[in-house]
């Protein structure tokens, strides 16, 4: 008998019931293996879901800019008629606005992406077997994309109010990193949920718009008071804030926060990685297929 | 309604052709010798449950997930409120080039089933082993985005069945071909028809390199062109010694695919042999009736058309000697009697006989009618039996059901037996036939060309 035309590698699979938390060391390789395995497509579905989003826009690449500029004409707007209080900045306010807002843009995005990419494949996963993985790299992608247009308008705020630049701006990347690390976190921990409970896609978008008031978008970080300690509590503030701080004066105000939640992070990511994996056989299969 | 249509015709002669291209084993658990080495699934008492419930369901999966991380043990093999089983200590094996198919009634636990062995849920007990790659034909298209052009979906589609880019490359010619798309695979996919859209995702799947095709009943896509060569590409990848597992409510396209069947019912495995004595096993239980009952069984028309003139009293099958049979046997003559009580003297009495395949989707296969035959009958008062007599029972093998009108002048309806309810014997090569041909054998032996062909 010939053989079969397979010349496509296989690994054995062995699907059981006990949880593979039993077996760390087999779920690690199969994790490290699936990664690998879902580059393919998670190149494909972020190559997908932008010229998906793009191609049905007018104004294409805009609505990547266009919201940051939005909120900080408002902001500056009321700023300017006294309607809100807000203490000096170390950039011009509007300027300062604009790359916040970027910052805290992209970490909504890499926090969302997740729970949005699980969700619309939501029928796929349930008829298809493939890593799920693929699903949260294509979004991470596309959040880095997005972030690449975004940049434009960065370089276009530092050259029109001649923003200062040091050498440490090489380094604000990798706080940038960090920060879409924390985002792509919460949301690969919510993901599995997500998938249940719709619930957790509404409640993200008012949670994320309450939680932008806790943190230095708008405003610099404030002294004292309880309000100042809640926003200095707020992992995101310590890594949105380097990353500014970095990005222009170069002065980093608080590092010891900086690394500490850093670190937190790291390890994070990776155990909420475990808990995505284990999670999402049990929420495909409540999903109909 | 009608006769048999051209396209599920055409889809009978594929299966044909497929099984005659099939290794000509059927391997069965009685030989594990030679096969142990290839085995590529093997189930184990495998079970699922789910929830009807949809928010008691939502509720279990979290905390399945949450017992999941504790990596503590969920119980899962007993119930919980509202749960039931889907699929329940299923076992069997599937080796190289061996081609299973599943049966059984809506909600037997078959698309369960596939969706353990490809992995996309997890078992509650047992242990599926795949020693193999899998494909599933069960959702076409999946993630095609209709804002991209085909040939964009196609690299999507294909690498989330596990194709390498190069791979991808190499096939997508062929894919194209096959799906018969031609300038429009650079269009977006919203403009194309849902046939096509269909194709393309059929071919990206039959494509996908696999060792096993998960087969869910989508054989019927696409026109008639494109069905044909979905049946000759099947047929293709078997002798290449690719597997299936084929789910199908028509019991033929197993019968005929595959080398071996199990019968699902209610998460339970009733019974797995054969496909030919699998599919009888369900048959009769799926026409919840007992074999020998039917075949003498009367059922008149009840409280539709009561005619004190005529009416028919009894219907049954006659054998050649003209012996009560139950089940008329293919090939052999066979008389349909129909017993009538004529209240007074009729002329013009016409008989109309279809039968229809029970086994094959209520298909009518047969439509006799005593006028078109210019067989007009005179009834006499009292009782009285008109008889169709059918030498050489064309009949295959199978449940029928055959529903009788008698009729006079083309215009009065008398009675109507609508449901008679039969099985049909055959002998088991009879199986391998879309119909009966009565036929002898015979040898000439033709001297006179020999000696001259000798002689030059």
């Amino acid at each position: 008998m010939k053989t079969s035309s397979g010349t496509v590698p296989y690994s054995p699979k062995i699907y059981s019931a006990e949880s593979e938390l039993r077996h760390p060391l087999r779920l690690f390789k199969t994790m490290w293996r699936d990664l690998l395995a879902s580059r393919e497509i998670a190149w494909r579905l972020m190559v997908r879901d932008i010229n998906t989003r793009y191609r049905q826009s007018l104004l294409g690449f805009g609505w990547a800019i266009l919201p940051p500029v939005v909120l900080a004409f408002g902001f500056t707007l009321a700023g300017n008629a006294k309607v809100i209080n807000i203490a000096d900045t170390e950039l011009p306010y509007t300027a300062y606005v604009m790359f916040s807002m970027i910052l805290w843009q992209t970490f909504v995005d890499a926090l969302n992406g997740p729970v949005q990419g699980v969700a619309n494949a939501k029928t796929m996963l349930s008829r298809i077997n493939f890593p799920p993985e693929g699903l949260l790299l294509a979004k991470l992608g596309e959040n880095l994309f997005n972030f690449g247009i975004k940049l434009v308008l960065i370089v276009a705020i530092f050259l029109w109010y001649g923003m200062p630049i040091t050498w440490k701006a090489l380094l604000a990347p990798f706080a940038l990193l960090e920060l879409i690390m924390l985002g792509t976190l919460i949301g690969v921990f919510l993901a599995p949920l997500g998938a249940l409970y719709q619930d957790v896609t509404h409640g993200l978008t008012i949670f994320t718009g309450f939680w932008l008031f806790l943190t230095p978008v708008v405003y610099p970080v404030p002294d004292s008071g309880l309000f100042a300690t809640i926003v200095k509590t707020n992992p995101v503030t310590p890594l949105l804030v380097t990353t500014r701080e970095l990005a222009t004066t170069g002065i980093v105000s608080d590092p010891y926060r900086f690394f500490i939640v850093s670190a937190i992070t790291i390890v994070g990511l990776f155990l909420t990685w475990v808990v995505f994996r284990l999670g999402m056989p049990f929420a495909i299969e409540r999903v109909s297929s | 309604m009608g006769g048999v249509s051209p396209w599920d015709a055409l889809c009978d002669r594929a299966r044909k052709f497929l099984m005659t291209s099939t290794l000509p084993i059927s391997p069965t658990e009685n030989e594990p010798s030679e096969w142990a080495a290839e085995v590529l699934i093997s189930v184990e008492q495998l079970s699922k449950k789910f929830c009807r419930s949809l928010k008691r369901s939502l509720f279990y999966g979290v905390s399945d997930i949450t017992t999941e991380l504790m990596g503590a043990s969920r119980h899962s093999d007993r119930l919980r409120k509202g749960e039931f089983w889907a699929l329940k200590d299923v076992d069997f094996k599937i080796h190289r080039g061996q081609s299973l198919g599943l049966v059984g009634p809506n909600g037997a636990g078959k698309s369960t089933l596939l969706r353990l062995i490809s992995g996309v849920i997890k078992p509650d007990t047992g242990i599926v082993r795949v020693n193999a790659q899998v494909a599933p034909l069960i959702a076409l298209g999946a993630g095609f985005s209709p804002v991209l052009t085909g040939r964009e979906n196609v690299f999507v589609n294909m690498s989330i069945l596990g194709l390498s880019r190069k791979r991808i490359e190499e096939r997508f010619d062929e894919v194209t071909d096959f799906a018969g798309i031609g300038d429009a695979i650079d269009a977006p996919v919203q403009t194309y028809s849902s046939g096509m859209v269909a194709r393309l995702g059929f071919a990206c799947a039959v494509f996908a390199d696999a060792d096993i095709l998960l087969i869910d009943e989508v054989l019927a896509v696409g026109d008639l062109r494109f069905r044909t060569k979905c049946y000759d590409r099947l047929a293709k990848l078997r002798e290449n010694g690719t597997s299936f597992i084929l789910v199908s409510h028509n019991a033929h396209s197993i019968a005929s695919i595959c080398d071996s069947a199990i019968y699902l019912s209610e998460g339970k495995l009733v019974m797995a042999d054969k496909p030919r004595l699998v599919i009888s096993r369900y048959e009769q239980d799926l026409l919840h009736t007992e074999p020998e009952q039917h075949a003498v069984l009367m059922s008149s028309s009840e409280g539709q058309i009561k005619n004190a003139d005529l009416r028919i009293t009894e219907v049954y099958f006659q054998d050649g000697e003209g012996n009560r049979i139950e089940a008329p046997e293919t090939g052999k003559t066979v008389t349909l009697c129909a017993a009538c009580e004529a209240g007074k003297e009729l002329d013009g009495i016409d008989l109309i006989v279809a039968i229809s395949n029970l086994s094959a989707e209520n298909q009518r296969v047969l439509h006799l009618h005593s006028q078109y035959d210019e067989q007009t009958m005179r009834l006499m008062p009292g009782k009285s039996e008109i008889q169709l007599k059918m030498p050489s029972f064309g009949l295959l093998s199978g449940w029928y059901n055959a529903k009788l009108v008698i009729i006079q002048n083309s215009i009065r309806i008398f009675d109507v037996v609508e449901s008679f309810r039969f099985r049909v014997k055959s002998d088991e090569h009879a199986e391998e036939n879309l119909y009966y041909q009565a036929h002898t054998w015979q040898t000439v032996t033709l001297e006179q060309e020999v000696e001259l062909n000798v002689s030059r």
